[in-house]
């Protein structure tokens, strides 16, 4: 069956324009140093230079920002994990029907906006637990809530992929304890759950902006916000270095998952 | 194995009421992950319902009701409106898009990059995205400059980066990925059998879209539109970096109601269209999940 495609390929062509444009400028006004009203022909290739970046990220403010979301990532994955992988474990193994009921917690986040949920945060814990708010650490677990929906269904869908009744049965009667059956035989089992449930906590915790900024914490995104004005140059390179780091957590994600459509919704407006 | 675990069990919780203590106590293991949902996502969103029902200052009415009168019910509508539109656009050309990666089947290559760039553009948003398009869209911007080069002068045409339009065409960056990817497996779905019985029948394509392809796909459809309009109707990070005050969008104005020191009392009202955002995704997420119910039943 002949059929014409040219429709098709003028699409993807134009759709592939649209998301390839809009990084190819910010790359334009992170490396070139030639003002948009020189911008010619004759200068298009002069003046790229990476001292911008090299600029950018010595600066004092840059390695404040960076040093407290890297941490901050850090921290979120591993008390993501912490909370999630014993849930998820315990619920496949133990209480099957106890599932629905921990999905819907971990699919509730979707209705809260963050906005709504920040402003939330401050009503409640204000008055009533200061100190804790005060620490930049207290985003920790909102970023572990607000990643909750993709790092349950990661580990859920891992959870599921292998006979973890039979594994854990054989791992009990060869005398293994629960917490060497989870370490060593259901662990390695699920790793690209673990893998993705990390990183799409890191991705979210890296670019997200709402929370950080209404509890005034300085992350790399409040870092973009707050240089906007007197470094454009060095905000541009930073916004691309996050653009391309998250690019590189979501393509690593998509690789060990396999999965044919990866569908979440958006994790840093 | 497990045996050696639930021993005993069995015969005690037939006995009441203790039984009813025996039957709920494996439900302990779920009660850490319960309790810090708890404390770090239902307490905050019951204070936001707690504040959001108490009156705005000099006023009997609880703040919930004020937020849907005059000019307040005037930014959750401009919400919703600009919500409607990326997401009939992004369901539009998204789903386009899904159809012409399927058509152009024997270009894997092809295939795999839009999928896999649309993993990515579908998380894409926030500051690092309103940069991205001003240096292409705002004032000083690359293409700005390039179309005022070959005589279209975007700003003349009252076209700014920070308005309605503009935010429009930020949103559609992780709008239209984002339904690639919910309706390439429904798309995928229907592929060549259904079109090669269907021709087999004698029907032309027109048809054959018209009569299967579409009612097929319409629970996707509906899905992926209400999915896209929750996606847009939550932003804020991508909508304040662009137009920091001026916006009217409701999440931006939650946020100048709750930390503009000048309007005192008035910080109920920002509870209050919080609450109405919450409502609103509430409704749309779950006609989301059960459109997509709906669309995978019939895939299996």
């Amino acid at each position: 069956m002949k059929r014409n495609n040219t429709w098709a390929k003028f699409l993807l062509f134009a759709v592939g324009a649209f998301y390839v444009l809009p990084m190819l400028a910010m790359a334009r006004f992170s490396f070139q140093k030639v003002p948009v009203i020189k911008l010619g022909w004759s200068t298009l290739f002069k003046n790229w230079t990476i001292e911008p970046m090299i600029d950018s990220v010595t600066s004092d403010r840059f390695l404040e920002a960076g040093w407290l979301s890297l941490r901050l990532a850090f921290l979120s994955v591993l008390l993501s994990l912490l909370i999630l992988v014993p849930t998820t474990v315990y619920v496949h193994v133990r209480l099957m029907k106890a599932r629905a009921f921990v999905e819907l917690l971990s699919t509730l986040p979707f209705v809260v906006p963050p906005i709504a949920l920040v402003v939330g945060i401050s009503s409640a814990m204000r008055s009533t637990i200061p100190s804790f708010l005060s620490s930049p650490f207290s985003l920790v677990p909102f970023y572990v809530v607000i990643a909750l929906p993709f790092t349950f269904r990661s580990l859920d869908v891992g959870l599921n992929s292998i006979d973890l009744k039979t594994l854990v049965e054989a791992s009990r009667s060869l005398g293994a304890g629960w917490m060497r059956t989870v370490s060593s035989v259901i662990l390695p089992n699920i790793k690209a759950g673990v893998v993705s449930a990390s990183f799409l906590t890191f991705a979210v915790v890296l670019g997200e902006y709402t929370v950080a900024s209404l509890l005034l914490k300085f992350t790399l995104p409040a870092y973009l916000a707050e240089a906007q004005g007197n470094n454009p140059q060095g905000t541009f390179t930073v916004g691309l270095l996050l653009i391309v780091v998250t690019a590189l957590l979501l393509g690593v994600i998509n690789r060990v998952t396999r999965s044919k459509s990866q569908v979440v919704s958006n994790i840093w407006i | 194995m497990n045996i050696t675990v639930w021993s005993g069990r069995g015969s005690l919780s037939e006995r009441a009421p203790l039984g009813v203590f025996v039957r709920l106590r494996p439900w302990l293991g779920v009660l850490p992950f319960a309790m810090f949902v708890g404390a770090f996502l239902l307490w905050p969103s019951f204070s936001v319902f707690r504040s959001a029902l108490q009156p705005v200052e000099g006023s009997t009415k609880p703040a919930m009701l004020e937020a849907i009168s005059g000019q307040y019910l005037g930014s959750i509508l401009f919400s919703m409106r600009m919500s409607a539109i990326t997401a009939t656009l992004g369901m539009v050309i998204g789903t386009l898009v899904a159809i012409a990666v399927v058509s152009l089947d024997r270009m894997r290559g092809l295939r795999n990059l839009m999928v896999g760039y649309s993993a990515v553009a579908a998380n894409l948003g926030g500051i690092p995205l309103a940069f991205a398009f001003v240096a292409s869209l705002g004032m000083q911007g690359l293409y700005t400059k390039m179309l005022s080069v070959i005589g279209i002068d975007l700003t003349d045409m009252g076209f700014k980066i920070s308005d309605f339009s503009g935010i429009v065409i930020v949103y559609l960056y992780f709008q239209i990925p984002l339904m690639t990817l919910v309706m390439l497996p429904a798309v995928d779905g229907l592929k060549s059998t259904l079109r090669e019985a269907a021709a087999n029948l004698g029907a032309s394509s027109r048809q054959y879209w018209r009569s299967v392809g579409i009612p097929l796909l319409t629970p996707s459809l509906l899905g992926g539109f209400l999915l896209l309009f929750a996606n847009a109707f939550s932003a804020y990070a991508t909508a304040y970096a662009l137009s920091s005050r001026g916006s009217r969008l409701v999440s931006v104005q939650i946020r100048f109601y709750l930390q503009g020191n000048t309007i005192t009392g008035k910080s109920n009202l920002g509870y209050a269209l919080a609450a109405w955002m919450i409502i609103v995704m509430v409704v749309a997420m779950s006609g989301y999940l059960g459109l997509r119910r709906v669309s995978e039943r019939w895939r299996r």
